[in-house]
């Protein structure tokens, strides 16, 4: 099967008076229908700005260097998001593709009626009042909000109602495609895990597909299909679920899940050092000042994201055939 | 001897007319002996505000704070001067109290001089760097930089550094590591540890990720609109939760092992069941808190507030635990 979203070679990064810092590197990723692909990775190591970047929403000093995301519409037929023109892109938004921001609960209007800021979109595509009102009825029911929901105003919700009208209007229209970035972040453990399991319903019931970008491994260990694990902008490995967590290859991966703090209290050591922002991302392996098993090439030579065994990728020389036949 | 903390009957009500019961009748002790009691609950539970009570911040609208057996609100002045240095705080973002135009260095020495913890200039540096050293910091590294040149968690270690120094004997600590990353989290409960091993320092560990909770260990009290539900052993109540909140509570953690997902799917359980609004303003609070959201609410849970106590049926050798819920009398 085809991907429904195909990213190659996305770059993007900081304007800055003299020259661009990059943030991300040479994204490839794709992403398949009707998956939960999860995007982890610590604060800081570009998962919004991938986020924004696929939404082609980055703004300056952000800027987007190069790439091609091409998402697939109907049968056969694919637009590549970065080369259309604006209007176009309009008429995909919120149809084929939605974005749930990091933040976005505290983003609703207080002044306007929760029903009126869902419907005003609708409208805005093409809907008649009365066919925006029973579609936003439709989505509220979706993350288990009551209609009467829509004559509140954002201060009387919950912070986890007001994530759900989020999600509602973000599903109003059946788009393909979501991308949620930290929607449970800010919210508590109950609340998330309600969410999360709506959102998984949603998948289902709509057969969306649902890009979860997030710091959290337990977030991603509860509900991904598979996993993309980020470190200083780059994907260092990819698989499913179980590979990811159970035989982590990476040792970026395996540092990242050996320091999670575990419910048997047994002592786990941080990784060691911090990861580095943009303008200090080492030259060769980004993680080789950080990696227990480096070696001579990885300080020179950054590794390419390879395809392993059984849908398994990583950007680790020690997985790359060619090095190690020479080694 | 006493306890160093005795927290009593303590009542906080905000507002005029949308009466908040932030903090509903709590009473906690932690002993003498070092310790790490977790205090955790959802957002809006109260947890921060029982801390600027305790630190003295906040004068409760009824209920007392007793700080090694004297109440901390009416002490003299020569008491509250000892109860500033033995008593610190570790708020969640290290960045709001640090001056941005003090290097670390600085920060480091108006501690020093405030509480006159060294004599000479010599035994001034020995002790910042064995302060910094003891939260796994490199003085080089950091005594030379400003405060927005250190990463978050180097930051909230220098807030460490710094609390160590005046040689607290009780560190409260709200929400320390949620701006943190997890590969630094680790290292920074690993130092709240050490303080309790090593160096005689107890923590009130407030947080609302039970995971942290569980890796610190100690004691455990959950929290649910202002009340106790349930308290114990960190480990005994995590891993056999009694009252139906602490119940959904933990099994709701994000475990990070796909091979241990939710069993459970609330996706279409009823809100006001479930995760709905938290806000702690109910008119009428003499009844069970969690009756609207409990699988298991009786006719009695209405009828009048459950008391916090050791469950009726108990193995003798069981650790401590008391719980707030008729499942129990
Ligand atoms: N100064 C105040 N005036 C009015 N209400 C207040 C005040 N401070 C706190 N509250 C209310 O008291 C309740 C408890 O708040 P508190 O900050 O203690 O919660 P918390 O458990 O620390 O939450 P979080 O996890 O979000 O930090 C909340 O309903 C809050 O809105
Ligand atoms: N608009 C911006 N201005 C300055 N720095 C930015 C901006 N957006 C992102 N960055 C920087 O780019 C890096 C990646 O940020 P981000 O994509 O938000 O990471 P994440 O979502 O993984 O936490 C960080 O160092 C961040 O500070
Ligand atoms: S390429 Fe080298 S430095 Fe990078 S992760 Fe692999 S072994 Fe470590
Ligand atoms: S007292 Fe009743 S309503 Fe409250 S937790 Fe126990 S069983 Fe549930
Ligand atoms: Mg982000
Ligand atoms: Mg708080």
């Amino acid at each position: 099967m085809p991907a429904l979203l195909e990213i190659r070679g996305l770059s993007a990064g900081l304007q800055g008076r003299r020259a661009i810092t990059q943030v991300i590197s040479q994204i490839d990723l794709d992403v398949q229908a009707g998956e939960i692909l999860g995007v982890v990775g610590e604060s800081g190591c570009g998962k919004s700005t991938l986020a924004t970047a696929i939404m082609r929403l980055l703004v300056p000093p952000q800027v987007l260097q190069s790439g091609s995301i091409r998402l697939r519409l109907a049968a056969g037929e694919t637009v590549d998001l970065l080369a259309i023109s604006e209007s176009e892109l309009r008429a995909l938004r919120w149809r084929h593709l939605s974005y749930i921001p990091q933040g976005s609960m505290n983003s609703l209007n207080p002044v306007l009626r929760v029903g009126r800021q869902m419907m005003d979109t609708l409208i805005q595509h093409g809907l008649t009042s009365g066919e925006a009102r029973a579609r936003a009825i439709e989505a509220l029911e979706l993350v288990n909000l009551e209609r009467k929901l829509l004559d509140s105003y954002p201060h009387e919700l919950s912070g986890g109602m007001r994530q759900r009208v989020i999600i509602a209007a973000a599903v109003s229209m059946r788009p393909a495609l979501i991308v949620a970035d930290e929607l449970t972040t800010a919210l508590d453990v109950v609340t998330q895990r309600q969410i999360l399991q709506e959102l998984a319903a949603i998948r289902d019931e709509l057969g969306a597909t649902i890009l979860l970008i997030t710091h959290d491994m337990g977030v991603v260990a509860q509900i991904a299909d598979r996993v993309a694990v980020m470190y200083a902008g780059k994907i260092a490995e990819l698989g499913s679920v179980h590979g990811i967590f159970e035989a982590p290859r990476h040792p970026y991966s395996q540092g990242l899940i050996g320091s999670i703090p575990r419910a048997s209290g047994q002592r786990v050591e941080g990784l060691p050092g911090e990861a580095p922002s943009p303008w200090n991302y080492p030259a060769g392996c980004r993680f080789h000042p950080r990696c227990p098993k480096v070696f001579d090439l990885c300080r020179e030579h950054a590794p390419e994201l390879m395809r392993q065994d059984s849908g398994r990728w990583a950007a680790c020389h020690l997985y790359d055939d060619e090095v190690a036949a020479h080694a | 001897m006493p306890d160093l903390l005795a927290v009593e009957n303590l009542r906080q009500i905000f507002g005029g007319r949308n009466r908040t019961y932030a903090v509903d009748d709590v009473s906690f002790r932690i002993p003498a002996e070092p310790r790490i009691v977790s205090l955790v609950g959802e957002s809006g539970s109260g947890k921060s505000t029982i801390a600027r009570i305790i630190l003295g911040l906040l004068r409760p609208t009824a209920g007392t704070v007793l700080y090694d057996g004297v109440d901390i609100f009416r002490p003299d002045r020569s008491w509250n001067r000892r109860f500033r240095s033995e008593v610190q705080a570790v708020f969640q973002d290290p960045y709001s109290v640090y001056n941005p135009v003090y290097k670390a260095e600085r920060v480091l020495k108006l501690v020093i001089r405030k509480f006159g913890l060294a004599k000479t200039k010599a035994e001034a540096r020995e002790r910042m760097e064995a302060a910094l050293r003891a939260v796994d910091l490199q003085p080089d590294e950091v005594l030379d930089r400003h405060p927005h040149q250190l990463s978050g968690g180097q930051r909230q270690r220098l807030m460490l550094a710094r609390v160590y120094l005046m040689r607290p004997r009780l560190i409260v600590a709200d929400e320390p590591v949620s701006m943190i990353d997890a590969g630094m989290r680790a290292s920074f409960l690993n130092i709240l540890g050490d303080f309790r091993d090593n160096h005689g320092i107890s923590t009130l560990f407030i947080t609302h990720d039970l995971s942290t909770a569980m890796y610190l260990g100690g004691e455990i009290i959950v929290l649910y609109q202002g009340r106790i539900m349930e308290t114990g052993a960190t480990h005994s109540v995590m891993s056999a939760p009694m009252h139906p909140y602490a119940q959904l509570l933990i099994d709701s953690i994000p475990t990070p092992d796909p091979r241990r997902r939710w069993e459970e799917d609330l996706s279409s359980a009823p809100l006001s069941e479930i995760g709905g609004a938290t806000v702690a303003s109910a008119p009428n609070r003499d009844h069970c808190l969690f009756a609207d959201r409990c699988p298991q609410v009786m006719e009695k849970c209405w009828a009048a507030r459950p008391v916090l106590r050791a469950p009726a049926a108990r193995a003798a050798d069981a650790a401590h635990r008391d719980v707030a819920c008729y499942l129990y009398d």
